[in-house]
């Protein structure tokens, strides 16, 4: 029985594993300007083998290579990166309710990306605001918290205020923004990934490639910080440092995936869930299966996003609309994960 | 090498634990009686370095345990806490391997050797057929054996548990302080334990110490220290010490 | 949209009714674009307008002097009212960013008659009811025959009438001019338009009637319905080299400093260089404003898109002397067009 219980839960790990690959590779042949399969191929194919360059229309060559393949990577890094970042956190907030944007995050990048859209010009691209205030917003709740004992209420209390404050903040650059960069300032907290090119890509994904790698190395020590914080230093655990150090890592690539993508909800807190449902909680699973199944949940709902409709839909709206019911269904079955 | 406190001051809100000197020896068992509210929990939760001590205060032979860094120290002390309160549902054998904390580097995941000194502790504890099972489908006394074997995984020489028999029935209760004396015995641990049943207290204990209000009222062999009129000072009512069967009984 | 005058303005236009006209009693009751039914004093001379269009048309009517108070918008943004009508900038501003009107001030300014945005409804029954002054809610959503009839009443109210008519005639007549000039062009041979608004190249109108005025085709026309217009929608870069616009026109009235989408960011994007826009060159800046259009403006901008997408059969036409002529017969200030080309840094032929 357990044998089966465990090739069942290997079974399953294996598809989460190969999901993002397929769904990459299917969403490279999803657009709205019909694509042949095997020019999709010749396109790719062109960037090692130059002479594959003059078989392929150019509009095709360059909507495959950079349309297509940049906004399907930002979807691959941007999902596995909201997806680790909440399971991260949720261990070691020992809360599985914790979110990716618990610590002020979500308010910090909208408030930076609302200054740079409405005051200041294009040398400041809403990008780097965006990156820039979601650090500040985290820096500031671990500084303030680290002044009482940095205990986990005190952090998700601290969250919870600097979260209001950039919200307030956020609220008084819209009453005075021109109705011109309100329009800009709307679409961009709504999620979109369909203006990603190569040089959006050039930071931010080394940015979550390296937090993605730092918590993966952490991914057995997220057990052990995930006991009670008291058992941990009995255990010999540097609880302070080392929380520092998962806090730090998953808002880098929080913040990096969403000053290029826009705030994108859900994510960090589903997938995690699910992962925990299919293969246990152990994060040294955990954590790699979260980043392949938020990556493919990210690529499919932007597969869905350009393909359902002719306009563009944002897509925080389909992970708003997939993930309530999802999480709902998981409220009645979680029962076995956690306690 | 014997785990010396020396004048070791610790205030908390409006409680102040003082201890002049204790010392335990290795290959001893002591337990760690008193009143609600006595100390014994801080007292463990300082040896265990929960609680931040200053320096030259415990001393493990020569060594001053607070010059360590953490992974050190934990390497020669563990701790049992008395409950757990799980938010995941590791597998036992999951959740006994995060006691290889202290032998690990920060980035390192668990080598073949870890996962044998895991299966020793479990084995030890007697819960090997169990270790594929998650830890919320354990009962309370299968989940205080668990705890002990992360301790035991850990490998340190020092041994300390909070209160490791509340909440159990008599059977599993007198399991858990067997397990514990073979520990001491076999292993030559130095294991401290606070126990609220005075009677197992006496019956087990190589030493006992006796707390209250933060003061360490008596420490010494059950033998030489047990007298009723101690009793009463350290419990606020009479008691009486009844032989039977070449053991003291408690009576109140 | 087809290119014979006649059919330029569907009859009837259900958003404007006019109730009854009673000349006796000297009320006028009009019926506003929410369709609220207002009666309004036949002699009005202290009027509040929350609305830029209407402000801008005040001006155009001669009635400026009457103003009392204008809009956070036309105050704070709109560098346009400076050039129409210096006294614009001496009034005070009546509304918040958001639109709520400050009730002390309006009651303050003591006007006989006020014209509010119908973009928040409630706005303008909760100030008609707390003020006693009649509201008006007028806004052209985007359509000529809107704007056209915006004109006509707010003529009526302020006893305007023939110097609307007036304006009417004139926008109608050089509409006409264009009309005639392109109605052999059949649809098929019409430029493919795409429009880029909102500080984003992948935002666009799904109507903007300049652009059908002037014989083109709006590429995002049909997306999703019509009264989104200059609101627009978001579309995938792909949707776009699908549709291989020939001319791309980019959101011009923004200040050059604030512009975000610039004819060089799009004609230097290596993703879009395979656009036949992109290749031609032939990606500019177009004047569009919000739903609050300048009536001078939009017929001046009409004749510029003509001019762009027709350049020989407008050859003949003199866009800057026409634009400046434009102005002077709505505002009476010349080379106004002269000093908006030199705030939005674009020179008067075709520009980038």
């Amino acid at each position: 029985m357990k044998e089966n219980r465990r090739k069942r839960r290997a079974a399953l790990a294996a598809v989460i594993v190969a999901l993002p690959i397929i769904l990459f590779f299917v969403s490279l042949n999803v657009g709205s300007y019909p694509i042949p399969l095997r020019d999709v191929g010749k396109s790719l194919l062109s960037l090692v083998v130059p002479s594959f360059r003059s078989e392929v229309p150019p509009a095709v060559r360059d909507i495959i290579l950079l349309i297509r393949l940049p906004r399907l990577l930002l979807a691959v890094a941007a999902g596995a990166s909201l997806a680790v970042s909440g399971a991260a956190l949720q261990a070691l907030f020992k809360n599985p309710l914790v979110n990716e944007y618990i610590l002020g995050l979500s308010s910090g990048s909208a408030f930076g990306a609302a200054l740079s859209l409405v005051f200041l010009g294009r040398a400041f691209p809403p990008q780097a605001g965006a990156f820039l205030f979601a650090v500040v917003a985290v820096l500031a709740v671990l500084l303030m918290a680290g002044r009482l004992e940095a205990s986990l209420v005190s952090l998700l209390l601290t969250g919870v205020i600097v979260s209001a404050f950039f919200s307030a903040l956020l609220m008084l650059v819209e009453f005075l923004a021109s109705p011109y960069a309100l329009q800009s300032l709307f679409y961009w907290l709504m999620g979109n990934l369909s203006l990603a090119g190569w040089g959006d890509l050039a930071l931010s994904l080394p940015l979550m490639a390296a937090g993605l790698a730092l918590l993966f190395l952490l991914r057995w020590r997220l057990n052990v910080l995930s006991m009670n914080e008291e058992e941990a230093r009995a255990m010999g655990v540097d609880v302070r440092r080392e929380k520092w150090l998962v806090i730090l890592a998953a808002t880098l690539i929080t913040a990096a995936a969403t000053s290029v993508a826009g705030i994108i909800g859900w994510l960090g807190l589903i997938v995690p869930h699910l992962v925990r449902m299919a293969a246990g909680v152990d994060n040294r699973s955990v954590i790699p299966l979260s980043a392949a199944l938020g990556a493919s949940f990210l690529l499919a709902a932007d597969a869905a996003a350009r393909s359902l409709t002719s306009i563009e839909i944002p897509i925080g709206i389909f992970t708003s609309l997939i993930g309530i019911p999802v999480f709902l269904a998981l409220l009645n079955k979680s029962k076995k994960v956690w306690l | 090498m014997s785990l010396r406190v020396e004048n070791l001051v610790f205030t908390n809100r409006n409680f102040t634990l003082r201890v002049e000197k204790l010392e335990f020896e290795s290959g001893r068992l002591a337990a760690i009686v008193g009143p609600n509210g006595a100390g014994k929990t801080t007292l463990l939760k300082c040896l265990a370095a929960i609680h931040p001590v200053s320096r030259r205060v415990i001393f493990r032979g020569r060594q001053d345990l607070a010059a360590l860094h953490p992974a050190e120290r934990a390497r020669l002390i563990s701790y049992v806490p008395q409950e757990h309160s799980p938010v995941f549902s590791y597998t036992v054998r999951d959740f006994v391997l995060t006691g290889r904390a202290a032998h690990l580097a920060l980035f390192s995941l668990p080598s073949a050797r870890d996962e044998a000194a895991a299966e020793e502790a479990l084995e030890f504890v007697g819960l090997e057929p169990f270790a594929g099972r998650p830890y919320s489908q354990l009962s309370s006394g299968e989940r205080r054996l668990v705890l002990i074997a992360r301790a035991l995984a850990q490998k340190a020489e020092v041994l300390l548990l909070d209160e490791p028999t509340t909440f159990l029935d008599p059977k599993h209760e007198w399991a858990v302080l067997e397990l514990i004396r073979r520990l001491t015995d076999e292993r030559k641990l130095t294991v401290l334990v606070t126990l609220h049943n005075l009677d197992m207290a006496v019956k087990y204990s190589d030493t006992l110490v006796f707390l209250k209000g933060g003061r360490v009222t008596a420490a010494g062999r059950p033998d030489d220290i047990l007298t009723e009129r101690l009793l009463r000072d350290v419990y606020d009512m009479p008691m009486k010490i009844v032989p039977c069967d070449g053991r003291k009984l408690i009576v109140r | 949209m087809r290119g014979r005058a006649g059919r330029l303005f569907p009859l009837p236009w259900p958003l404007f009714l006019l109730l009854a006209l009673q000349l006796i009693g000297q009320e006028l009751t009009v019926k506003d674009t929410l369709g609220r039914t207002v009666v309004v004093p036949a002699r009005v001379s202290r009027v509040l307008s929350l609305q830029p269009e209407i402000t801008r048309i005040i001006a155009a009517l001669g009635a400026d002097d009457r103003l009392v108070g204008r809009d956070d918008f036309i105050a704070r943004f709109d560098y346009l009212s400076s050039i129409i009508s210096p006294r614009l900038s001496q009034l005070p501003a009546a509304s918040a960013p958001d639109g709520t009107p400050d009730l002390e001030l309006v009651m303050r300014l003591n006007p006989d008659l006020i014209f509010a945005s119908p973009s928040e409804a409630s706005i303008s029954d909760y100030l008609q009811s707390k003020t006693g002054i009649p509201v008006l809610a007028f806004a052209s959503m985007g359509r000529f025959s809107g704007l056209l009839e915006e004109i006509r009443w707010t003529g009526a109210v302020l006893g305007r009438k023939d110097r609307a008519d007036e304006l009417i005639g004139y926008f109608r007549q050089t509409l006409g001019r264009v009309q005639k000039a392109i109605a052999d062009i059949p649809a098929g041979r019409r430029p493919r338009v795409y429009l880029s608004f909102w500080s984003s190249f992948t935002r666009t109108p799904v109507f903007y009637e300049p652009v059908n005025a002037a014989g083109g085709r709006n590429l995002a026309e049909g997306l999703m319905p019509a009264y989104l217009g200059t609101l627009g929608t978001e579309v995938s870069l792909e949707k776009i080299l699908g549709w291989d616009p020939e001319v791309i026109l980019l959101h011009g009235s923004y200040l050059p400093a604030e512009r975000k989408v610039t004819t060089s960011s799009v004609l230097d994007d290596p993703r879009l260089r395979s656009v036949r826009a992109v290749r031609d060159k032939r990606v500019y800046y177009t004047l569009g404003f919000w739903y609050w259009w300048d009536p001078a403006l939009v017929l001046v901008e009409t004749l510029m898109l003509a001019k762009l997408f027709y350049p020989q059969r407008f050859r003949a036409l003199d866009l800057r002397s026409e634009a400046n002529a434009v102005f002077k017969t709505f505002y009476g200030i010349e080379g106004g067009f002269d000093t908006l080309g030199r705030l939005l840094d674009i020179p008067d032929r075709p520009w980038r």
